[in-house]
């Protein structure tokens, strides 16, 4: 699919991974097959030290996007100004490809659960989440992507599903999205609904970025861990989000059990593969 | 059956995780391979693993010097006390020594253990000055000398210190039995910079500590010297001051100097 005018990306980096402090010397050393890194946003959201440094010197050799953990755009608290204005500081700092945080809540009454909790697919957590995108996006002075979370319950105060609720949020608020095609799959089983159905319904022209994970499966449920590989199931599906979505930004995120930076780059060189094969594809039938 | 408003499911939610009563089950479909209580379960897991291992993370000697058992038992405690209140988990656990102190009292070289590593962990990414260095000092005038103080690095922490936690924390950092925890003979400060990227801490005297806490409090050096002198021969108060302010010098410890023409 190519980028048209009413497409409102901007044109895919390439592939990246997220940044993480044990790859620093690997990054440092030499110029490694990655086209970008994300960074998590709230890790250089500190008053100095080595890890501003060793952003500083990322930022000499790579493009960057930023992800957050804790905007937590659903809160009915509403949004910290003190986040806000650090957010800012550091964006302003970064200059970065964009920045991105989740669809969810992480807190209410002033706590923080550091969790990315689901919403209500609801008009009243709509009417709230628009607001909210649309406070961050002014004081940003750009679009933000909101990232689609994995989840393990319904509520019953849904009156939509989640990907009608990523889309009004997205066209309502008018801001990206950032499509974890793990978290979708680890939710289409955990509730039971097809993750095919879930990426038709998404607007093309604001799918900015994706992001690929591991899972831990439990048998009859599956928990987003980041903590392997990305499984084979996520791998076909984002075989067809390549084929729904064209050229889109994707990485890897890698939380816990990080392997050597190589081990990285070889499942980044997979999804590479992936998304050349069904872009030839594609351009093949037109 | 009537559904909670969303600041109320919030509430109900974050009550849940928290081990309060809560009415959030009522909210939650009923369908599927999982319960209920289970899916909820994931969550309720989940916001304690996160917090744990934050705090195992940010206080890894105090971790290794009680054990995954007792370090995991007080953790847990501390978490349902103290809820995080600020978006960077970064700042979760500031009580937590304060914590152990209470928990421990007849054990305060735990609580300082604790406390060395939250500072340490701060000092590591705390703010950036740039080290006054030795040439700076040498420009200085006599005139300059009577009344110049120094500022410390934004990372300079002092804390009176009663066991010999430093010994304990460099047996664990050398992954060797630590010392059996035993009362200081004499009293003692922690003091933790930065020098470079890399946070330093060491015992401090009183000497060294009452200089260090003058200066800090906008002292110019000649007052302080003149304080030594009160307490030592003219000579030794100056080879005392001197040997000081070159250890200071060495350690990257002044970043500002005040008080000069």
């Amino acid at each position: 699919m190519n980028h048209t005018s009413s497409d409102l990306r901007k044109k895919s980096p390439g592939f990246g991974l997220g940044l993480r402090p044990v790859h620093y010397p690997d990054f440092l050393r030499e110029p490694q097959a990655v086209d970008w890194l994300e960074i998590i946003s709230e890790n250089y959201m500190i008053p100095g030290g080595k890890p501003l440094a060793m952003l500083d010197a990322i930022l000499e050799r790579y493009p960057v996007a930023m992800h957050g953990v804790s905007l937590s755009i659903g809160s009915t608290d509403g949004l910290d100004a003190q986040y806000l204005t650090e957010l800012k500081a550091l964006a302003k700092y970064v200059q970065p490809m964009w920045i991105s945080d989740h669809l969810c809540w992480t807190g209410v009454q002033g706590r923080n659960s550091h969790d990315l909790l689901p919403l209500p697919y609801s008009e009243e957590a709509l009417r709230l989440v628009v607001r909210h995108v649309d406070q961050v996006q002014h004081t940003l002075g750009r679009r933000i992507l909101l990232e689609n979370v994995s989840s393990y319950l319904d509520y019953r105060s849904s009156e939509m599903s989640e990907w009608e609720f990523l889309r009004q949020v997205s066209e309502q608020a008018d801001c990206l999205l950032l499509l974890d095609v793990n978290n979708i799959y680890v939710s289409s089983i955990n509730h039971g609904f097809d993750a095919i159905e879930f990426l038709n319904h998404l607007p093309v022209e604001r799918v900015q970025q994706i992001h690929l994970a591991g899972h831990s499966d439990h048998g009859d449920y599956i928990v987003d861990t980041h903590d392997h590989p990305v499984a084979e199931p996520v791998w076909e599906l984002y075989r067809y989000t390549c084929a729904r979505f064209g050229e889109v930004a994707a990485m890897i995120e890698r939380d816990d059990n990080i392997p050597e930076l190589g081990e990285l780059i070889t499942e980044l060189n997979r999804a590479r593969a992936i998304a050349a094969e069904t872009l030839e594809a594609l351009a093949e039938v037109a | 059956m009537k559904t909670l408003e969303l600041t109320d499911l919030q509430i109900a939610f974050h009550g849940h995780l928290r081990n309060q009563e809560s009415s959030i089950a009522q909210e939650v479909i009923d369908g599927g391979r999982i319960s209920v209580d289970h899916r909820l379960h994931i969550y309720h897991n989940a916001y304690r693993v996160r917090l744990l291992e934050n705090l195992r993370d940010a206080y890894e000697k105090t971790w290794t010097y009680l054990g995954d058992d007792t370090f995991d038992a007080s953790a847990l405690a501390f978490i349902e006390a103290n809820p995080p209140r600020h978006r960077n988990l970064r700042w979760h656990g500031a009580e937590f020594p304060q914590f152990l102190a209470e928990q421990f009292p007849q054990d305060a070289d735990i609580a300082e253990l604790a406390l060395i590593d939250w500072q340490l962990r701060h000092a590591f990414d705390g703010p950036n000055a740039t080290p006054v260095q030795p040439t700076e000092l040498a420009g200085l005038s006599a005139e300059d000398w009577e009344s110049v103080g120094f500022r410390f690095a934004p990372t300079f922490f002092i804390a009176p210190l009663r066991y010999n936690t430093v010994s304990i924390w460099h047996a664990l950092d050398q992954e060797q039995a630590p010392p059996t925890a035993e009362a200081l003979p004499e009293p003692s400060w922690l003091l933790i910079w930065r020098k470079g990227w890399q946070p330093h801490f060491r015992t401090i005297q009183a000497v060294e500590q009452a200089a260090l806490s003058q200066l800090h409090g906008g002292a110019s050096f000649a007052a302080v010297c003149a304080a030594l002198g009160e307490q030592f021969s003219d000579q030794e108060a100056a080879t005392v001051a001197g040997e000081s302010l070159g250890t200071w010098l060495q350690d990257e410890l002044i970043v500002w100097l005040t008080g000069a023409h």
